[in-house]
């Protein structure tokens, strides 16, 4: 029988790999766009509510987004727009939405203590927990600095 | 010794599958015996679908082999899911001895051998082997939910949704195909004791599971038209028996990429097939079919490979069932796996295709990567295993 080490690197060498450019070229364009989209809707609302202050304009901006990235993927179009975007679709703040929408509708049948709230977070937990961390984190240098 | 030479006969008595819309829409589309219009049969959650394939196909097998549910002695079955659960579900509704398996994608070969073992040692006259698998269950279990837009890699497989059935029997089937009706496979359970208002309710939801079985691609009959689809609704022309079996080896060869399980099996296989031909001492020649379970695309160029090395040519005719199972469009990669895969490929379209004689003397080798969710992440990597059988017509 062929060797141990002979055989993973036949593996590593044979196994099919992912089309680089194809995937690199469609996360480009998809995560582009979902951004020019979030800026577009950060443009109206200036336009619209001309008193709002940057700061608010942005947090309405996400929000929007947010509503926007759940809504398609309780239509059960995110997935399929993830399948060939990838990154482009998973990084900006509607994949984050994503992230917590489909394990809820996936867990929905568990019930809503068990099902729903304790798995929403199975995907979005570590990305909440290392972004607490690191807001503590820079938030901590910022105090010592300032002092 | 670990290949076993059945002394008396064990005749497959029959063959039955339930798959879910993409399988039918495969390449082995035809054949299957009942194709549902969508994944959930009117469930609440696809584990209790997967459950009531399983119930449905061991029920549809039963029938088809012209039996009746207290004929049959043991009942081997496995499927995916943690702990069993659809498979020891689907059992409550037989009052039959139960053996509840799991080799993961292997399972389908491991209850075969130890059903023929059962029959062949004069413990039992008939058995049931069955599994199932169903990709939205098997998906929420080992990866991620249905709907997060994740991208699969190109080594990954798509689990069957599907559950099939075979009866082993000591007894030489009956050349004929039992009319199995719709009626046959959903009906409300005699034992169950009910009140008038719950059979009602009972009564509806049948009308409503019977709309969601595709007619025009199925083999069975319905209350309205007789009908055989094609030529795997013909009568059998061969009795099918199988005459030895190989017990795999778990082999680990440092494979470590979960989504990579052709690369994890198929040293598995490679060594099952290698001790089957040296014990046997025949070559790949001797059969007019070779059957590996779900090695996928790459897992089988891998297995050819490694067969290579070994100075052994696999013949242009060895088929993986996964990897053959979906149209290439499908975009399901390296193709089927699960242990509805090989199951529901050899009890649609290989038995069929046994029994009219386009094959005579076949093997059957079904590969598991043995892995739950947990291992992978506690850096452990991916055992395989294989188990083998080979089966031989014989003419009336």
């Amino acid at each position: 029988m062929i060797e141990r080490e002979e055989y993973q690197q036949y593996i590593k060498k044979n196994s099919p790999k992912s089309p680089m450019v194809r995937t690199l070229v469609a996360a480009f364009i998809v995560g582009g766009v979902i951004c020019c989209i979030g800026e577009a809707i950060g443009d109206v609302l200036k336009v619209i509510f001309k008193a709002m202050t940057e700061k608010d304009v942005a947090i309405w901006e996400s929000c929007i987004m947010i509503f926007l990235g759940s809504l398609l993927t309780a239509l059960g179009l995110y997935d399929k727009i993830g399948h060939f975007a990838g990154a482009g679709s998973i990084v900006p703040i509607t994949g984050f939405a994503n992230s917590i929408v489909s394990p809820a509708m996936e867990f929905n049948r568990e019930g809503v203590f068990f099902g729903v709230c304790a798995k929403m977070f199975v995907i979005a937990g570590p990305i909440i927990v290392f972004g607490t961390v690191a807001s503590f984190l820079v938030g901590l240098i910022g105090w010592f600095t300032t002092l | 010794m670990r290949t076993i030479f059945f002394k008396k006969p064990i005749y497959v008595k029959s063959g039955f599958t339930i798959v879910g819309p993409k399988e039918a829409d495969g390449n082995f589309g035809d054949c299957f015996d009942v194709c549902l219009k969508d994944d959930l049969w009117c469930e609440k959650s696809y584990e209790k679908c997967e459950s009531k394939m399983h119930r449905d196909a061991i029920t549809g097998a039963i029938c088809k082999a012209g039996l009746k549910k207290q004929d049959i002695d043991f009942m081997l079955a496995g499927d995916l899911i943690n702990e069993c659960a659809p498979t020891a579900l689907a059992a409550r509704n037989f009052p039959t001895a139960f053996f509840g398996l799991y080799n993961a994608c292997s399972t389908f070969t491991e209850a075969v051998l130890l059903g023929s073992c059962l029959i062949d040692g004069g413990f039992a006259q008939n058995v049931t082997c069955s599994t199932s698998s169903h990709y939205s269950s098997a998906e929420r279990q080992y990866r991620y939910p249905l709907e997060l837009g994740n991208q699969r890699p190109p080594t990954a497989q798509w689990t069957v949704t599907g559950a099939g059935c075979t009866v082993l029997s000591s007894e030489k089937p009956v050349l004929a195909n039992f009319q199995v009706y719709e009626d046959d496979i959903i009906a409300i359970d005699k034992n169950l004791n009910i009140d008038e208002k719950t059979l009602e309710k009972y009564k509806k939801s049948i009308e409503k599971q019977k709309k969601v079985i595709n007619l025009g691609k199925s083999n069975i009959n319905s209350a309205n038209f007789d009908k055989t689809n094609n030529d795997y609704g013909n009568n059998p022309k061969y009795y099918v028996k199988i005459v030895t079996g190989t017990v795999g080896k778990v082999v680990d060869l440092g494979i470590d990429d979960e989504s990579n399980m052709g690369a994890a099996m198929a040293p598995a296989a490679f060594e099952t097939l290698t001790t089957f031909f040296e014990d046997t001492k025949t070559s790949p020649n001797d059969y007019d079919g070779i059957f590996t379970g779900d090695l996928g695309r790459f897992g089988k160029q891998t297995l050819e490979y490694l067969m290579q090395k070994e100075g052994i040519t696999m013949p242009k005719y060895y088929l993986d069932c996964g990897a053959s199972y979906y149209e290439p469009e499908q975009k399901t990669f390296q193709g089927g796996s699960g242990a509805g895969c090989v199951n529901t490929a050899f009890n649609g379209y290989i038995l069929k295709n046994l029994q009219q004689g386009k094959y005579k003397k076949i093997i059957v080798l079904a590969t598991g990567a043995l892995l739950n969710k947990d291992t992978p992440l506690q850096k452990e990597t991916i055992p395989g295993i294989a188990h083998l059988f080979s089966i031989e017509t014989e003419e009336p």
